[in-house]
Formats: structure tokens, C-alpha cells, sequence
């Protein structure tokens, strides 16, 4: 449905985005995952047409964004980062208006607005004027005009920024619903929003695609660091000689016991090694029960913290994305840049803020 | 097209703009009408409506300020630009909108000169000649208008832009009349002028190169011509001057002259400048 080929946007010196490309199929849901000034609403900003590329080419149904605005614009919803509302419009004339600007059929106007705010929750308000709505509510408002017109394709960038968590959880409901029938981007800093309603998961930084992989890939991927939380009744001495025993253990840290008598440990081995069997037995026969074992998985946060550090990356183990091999490849390339531009960075980075703000 | 000027105009009476506007543009040709055709007796409403062409100066910038500047503000310029209108559609939806508040104060006036003729013989194709420029006259200093205020995120700015832009076209007869009109003053006025250009585009490109070398081609093209034929440098600034005064095109309505020259003159000022606006928005896109 979408193909965004070689997408490049440079502000100046500063690259906002960095060969770019990936392709969304009909019906995905697609979320756009990094850190602020990675280069999200920039690419969202131009797919819907509102700023060009400098390099690069998308088409959204086979149409090129470029060569055909007017046509690719029908068929989005875009909910930008500010929602564009009107303060002084009740959320009524403001959606009205919206059909009209997004030429919705006449007939069925009125039903279509009403189905919209009933599903985006905002029928109790709809004669308030936005300006009076709570960010909460300005949010939905923003949301039902993205839907407006039921466009095949519904982009939302960072939709469920400043609501509480109920209201999150119907965000999130209402876009899996919208999933149902439409193709829908969005974008996000918060992990559990990503893996709770996308299909794919893009995470870019600096304006590079980092990663695209499922939700659930990831953190079986990415995710295993062999290392797994002990808690352990018994002598310390005892313990620690047993475990010391099993050789696949790479390092053991001990940490404050919370209880008498109970050691909390946390042991490391290979990434790809199971030891847990081994530990129970070894405990087994050192007579000291086992209380609690916990291996530890990283967390799709911490997949992202590690993929998206900046300066990070030489600590990163690298073994995991072996078999991954154009993964590995762009994180070498951002690592070497990295080197290069260490002196400049600071610099780009103010005027990536100052260009931030023209958007 | 028709969803943005319905907006527009819903905007400027849910707020207190329009009423404002209109409110205080027929308080002043009331007291101008009372005064010139009422009290002095005069039966001619030209001299009422070319009495009132200064308040342009002063009421315009308040109606257009807000027009592009407010929706680069509040971000709804996203909105605009990310839906299927083209841009073409969103700024003359905007300038009929504005141009309709204007016009209802036409509107309005238009029935005086009819008030008038009951009292005695008034010169009818004059008054409506003269409202008819009027109209003309008003809705160039609107596309202006609207051009500023498109090209910043504040209202403030674009009225004290726009005000000073009409100030400045306003007495631009007075100082043409000043300015000496021999060839070399022209020679050095053009070459600054060409200076000031380049600056305005290298910074607006930041390409050095681009902007030297405009400045070098101008600059050579105006000294061959200073050189080569100096005569057409003659009395040019006075020339530049009165075509850009756009309030002294007016002149000859005050006369009860319809002056097709004006018209068409006035209908170019609104064409070039919701033009150059149209530009501004679609350059948005290559920020």
C-alpha cells in the first residue's frame, strides 16, 4: 500500500532523514518507534504531503506523493503532533468543516460525523467550543478528524500523547478496531503502546531505520540475555562455591539481601545458554532451596534504550544480530558516523531543535 | 474552496472582528458623508469616499492579520495542507471571505448616494463609479494584507507589516515628488535596491553563489544600460514610485472619472498578490 523508497530530507546540514525505505501492506498497522529528533514526524510529514523529500520517492497505492498530491491526500488521515483544531469552533462546526475540506458525500455527512465522535468517545461534547476541551478530549477531537472521511490510510503521530491511562486504553482499542478495515501508521516513544497494538515495528534513529521486525520477534530476538535473578535460602559460602562450580557461568553479582539468611544473586552466562537446570540441581545438592528464578528478558524498552543508544553501541553485544546481518551493518554505519561527528553533534543537534520547530 | 470561505466568514462574526470592522468603517464614512454632502452641501459622494481612503491604512491590517497567520500559529495550516484542497482553492477562499466583510460595508454605502437624490440632483454614474473603485481599491490592500500575514506566525506582526507597508504606499506620491529625477540618482537607487534583493535571497537560501551571482548580472546589466542609453533611467524612481502607490490610482475617481486603467491596475495588485501568497503556502512544502 505504502513504498517509501531512498527517503532522504536534509534542513540545511543537518539530516533529518537518511535513506529511508520500507513498505506498509494494506491492513498493517505500522508503528514508528525512536527517541525525539529521530526523524518520525518528518518522514510522517512527508508521506501526507504537507513537506518534500530531498531525495527519494513514496507512493501510497501506487501513487507518487510528488507527482500527485491532491490525489494521495484523499486518501490519508493525518493527526499530526499538535493537533490542528480551531479554538474557536464547538467540535461540531470543527468536524463539519473537516468534512468539507476532506469533501466527504453530502448525504452522508451528518450520520458519518456522528459515528465518529461516538466511537472517538466526544458525543458528550460536541457543542463545547475546543478551546474549553481538556488536553484529553483536544486529543480525540484531533483523532476524529484524522478519521474523517474514512480514509484507507490513517497516520497518527504520537496519538496518545496527553491522555490519562483509561483513556489510552480506548485510544489504543479504537485504533485496533480502525486496523480492522484501515492501514494505520503511528508513532511513538512509549514501548507498550508499539507492541500492544502494531503488527511491525520500525524503530529509526537519526533519521535511519534501525530495526523492522514484529513486535514479538524482538523480544525473542533481541530480548535474550541469558542472565536470570536468584533467590536462594542458605549459607552464603555454600552457595556461591556451588555456583561457582557450573562452568558456563560467565559472572555472579551479589546483591543486598532483602531477608535473613536469603541471598539474591544475579548470574550471568552466554546469551544463547541455558543454565537454569543446572543451577536447580546444583542447589539441589548444596541443600539450599531455591525460593525464586527469574531469567531475565529485556524488555522491549530496554531492546530500545540498547538499539537507539547513541554513544552506547560499543558496549552493545552484537553476538545477537549476527543472523542479522543488514541490522548489524546500518548499526556500524550509525556507530562510525557516530565516531566522525562526535565534535559536531552537539551542534546538528541545535539545530535539529530549531528546525523542529518550523514543522 | 467554499468550506474555507464559509470558515473564514463564520470566524470573523463569532468573534468581534467583523462587527468591529464594519462598525467603525461605516462610523467613519458616516461622519465623512454627514459632513462633505449634509453639512457642506455638496452633491457629489466621490469626495465623501475618497475622504475615507485613508482608514484602509488603519482597519485593513485588523482584518487580515489573522487570515494565514493564525493558522501557522495554531498548526491548522497542517490541517489545510494535508487535505485534498489545493492552495490555490484555501487563499482565494480566505480573500473572498475577507473581501465579503469588506463588501458589506460597500454594501451599505452604496444606498447613499440614493439617500442623497432625494434632496436634489445628484451625479449618480460619478458616485457609483467612485464605489466601484472603492471596492477595487480595497480589495488590493486585502490580497497585500492577506500576502503578509501569510508570511508569519503572528498576528501582531503582520498588522504592523502591513501597517507600515500602506503607510509607506500611502505617501509614496509625497516623496516621489521629492526624489531628484536625473540618471545617476536612478543609477544608485536601482544598484542598492538590486543589493538589498541579494541579501533578502542568500538570506532566505543561504546560498551565496545563487545570490553573488544575481547581483553581479544585475548590477553589469544596470551599468551597460547607465552607460549605453542613460536616458531610460530618467525620472524612473517616480516612475517605480507611482506604480507602486497604489492609493494614487484613485485620483482620478475622486474626479468622476472611471478609470479602466486603475481597475485593470487594481485587479493585478489582487491577482499578483494571491499569487505570490499561493507561493508562500506551496514553498511551505520545501521549507
Amino acid at each position: 500500500m505504502i513504498e517509501v523508497k531512498n527517503l532522504v530530507k536534509r534542513y540545511g546540514n543537518h539530516t533529518a532523514v537518511d535513506n529511508l525505505s520500507f513498505t506498509v501492506d494494506k491492513g498493517q498497522v505500522l508503528g514508528f518507534l525512536g527517541p525525539n529528533g529521530a526523524g518520525k514526524s518528518t518522514t510522517m510529514n512527508i508521506i501526507t504531503g504537507y513537506i518534500s523529500a530531498t531525495g527519494g520517492t513514496v507512493t501510497v497505492n501506487g501513487v507518487d506523493v510528488y507527482e500527485e498530491p491532491e490525489e494521495v491526500k484523499k486518501m490519508i488521515g493525518y493527526l499530526p503532533e499538535f493537533p490542528p483544531l480551531y479554538p474557536d469552533m464547538t467540535v461540531t462546526e470543527y468536524l463539519n468543516f473537516v468534512a468539507d475540506i476532506k469533501k466527504v458525500n453530502k448525504a452522508g455527512k451528518k450520520q458519518m460525523i456522528a459515528d465518529i465522535m461516538e466511537s472517538t468517545r466526544i458525543t458528550p461534547v460536541s457543542n463545547r467550543l475546543i478551546k474549553h476541551l481538556s488536553k484529553g478530549y483536544k486529543q480525540r477531537v484531533g483523532l476524529a478528524q484524522a478519521i474523517m472521511g474514512y480514509p484507507e490510510l490513517i497516520i497518527l503521530d504520537e496519538p496518545t500523547v496527553g491522555l490519562d491511562p483509561k483513556q489510552i486504553i480506548e485510544i489504543r482499542e479504537l485504533i485496533k478496531e480502525l486496523s480492522k478495515n484501515h492501514t494505520v501508521i503511528l508513532s511513538s516513544h512509549i514501548m507498550q503502546e508499539v507492541s500492544a497494538v502494531c503488527d511491525t515495528v520500525m524503530i529509526i534513529d537519526k533519521g535511519k531505520l534501525v530495526l523492522n521486525e514484529r513486535p514479538i520477534d524482538l523480544s525473542t530476538n533481541l530480548g535474550n540475555t541469558g542472565g536470570m535473578k536468584l533467590c536462594v535460602k542458605g549459607d552464603r559460602n555454600i552457595i556461591l562455591d556451588a555456583l561457582e562450580r557450573i562452568e558456563r557461568i560467565t559472572n555472579i553479582v551479589e546483591h543486598e539481601p532483602t531477608t535473613e539468611g536469603i541471598m539474591n544473586l544475579t548470574v550471568n552466562c552466554d546469551e544463547n545458554e541455558d543454565i537454569r537446570e543446572e543451577v536447580f540441581y546444583a542447589m539441589c545438592d548444596a541443600k539450599a532451596p531455591i525460593l525464586e528464578m527469574q531469567s531475565i528478558h529485556l524488555s522491549l524498552e530496554d531492546i530500545f534504550l540498547k538499539v537507539t543508544a547513541g554513544d552506547g553501541i560499543g558496549d552493545l553485544n552484537l553476538d545477537g544480530f549476527q543472523d542479522k546481518k543488514e541490522v548489524s551493518e546500518a548499526i556500524d554505519e550509525n556507530h562510525a558516523e557516530d565516531v566522525q561527528n562526535k565534535s559536531e553533534e552537539n551542534l546538528v543537534e541545535e539545530e535539529d531543535n530549531s528546525n523542529a520547530g518550523d514543522l | 474552496m467554499l468550506a474555507i470561505y464559509k470558515k473564514e466568514l463564520r470566524s470573523y462574526f463569532t468573534s468581534m472582528l467583523g462587527y468591529v470592522f464594519i462598525a467603525f468603517f461605516l462610523i467613519i464614512i458616516g461622519i465623512n458623508f454627514f459632513y462633505e454632502n449634509l453639512v457642506n452641501g455638496y452633491a457629489n459622494f466621490e469626495y465623501t469616499i475618497t475622504n475615507v481612503t485613508f482608514i484602509f491604512v488603519l482597519l485593513v491590517p485588523i482584518l487580515t492579520m489573522r487570515l494565514m497567520a493564525e493558522e501557522n500559529k495554531q498548526k491548522t495550516d497542517q490541517l489545510l495542507l494535508t487535505s485534498p484542497l489545493s492552495a490555490g482553492a484555501i487563499v482565494v477562499g480566505k480573500f473572498l471571505a475577507v473581501f465579503t466583510i469588506f463588501f458589506l460595508v460597500v454594501a451599505v454605502t452604496l444606498t447613499y448616494p440614493l439617500i442623497l437624490k432625494q434632496f436634489g440632483n445628484v451625479p449618480m454614474p460619478g458616485a457609483y463609479a467612485s464605489l466601484l473603485g472603492f471596492s477595487m481599491l480595497g480589495g488590493a490592500y486585502l490580497a497585500i494584507g492577506l500576502f503578509i500575514s501569510s508570511l508569519t506566525e503572528s498576528q501582531m506582526v503582520a498588522a504592523v507589516i502591513t501597517f507600515f507597508t500602506f503607510l509607506f504606499t500611502a505617501f509614496m506620491d509625497g516623496i516621489a515628488n521629492v526624489i531628484p529625477s536625473n540618471n545617476k540618482t536612478a543609477f544608485i537607487f536601482f544598484s542598492v535596491i538590486l543589493i538589498i534583493i541579494c541579501l533578502i535571497l542568500y538570506f532566505m537560501m543561504h546560498n551565496l553563489i545563487i545570490s553573488v551571482t544575481i547581483g553581479l548580472i544585475g548590477e553589469i546589466g544596470l551599468a551597460v544600460i547607465y552607460y549605453v542609453k542613460p536616458t531610460l533611467f530618467d525620472g524612473l524612481i517616480i516612475k517605480v514610485f507611482n506604480w507602486i502607490s497604489v492609493i494614487s490610482r484613485f485620483d482620478s475617481f475622486q474626479y468622476s472619472i472611471l478609470d479602466l486603467s486603475s481597475i485593470v491596475y487594481y485587479i493585478s495588485i489582487i491577482v499578483l498578490f494571491l499569487f505570490l501568497t499561493i507561493q508562500v503556502l506551496k514553498k511551505k512544502r520545501w521549507s
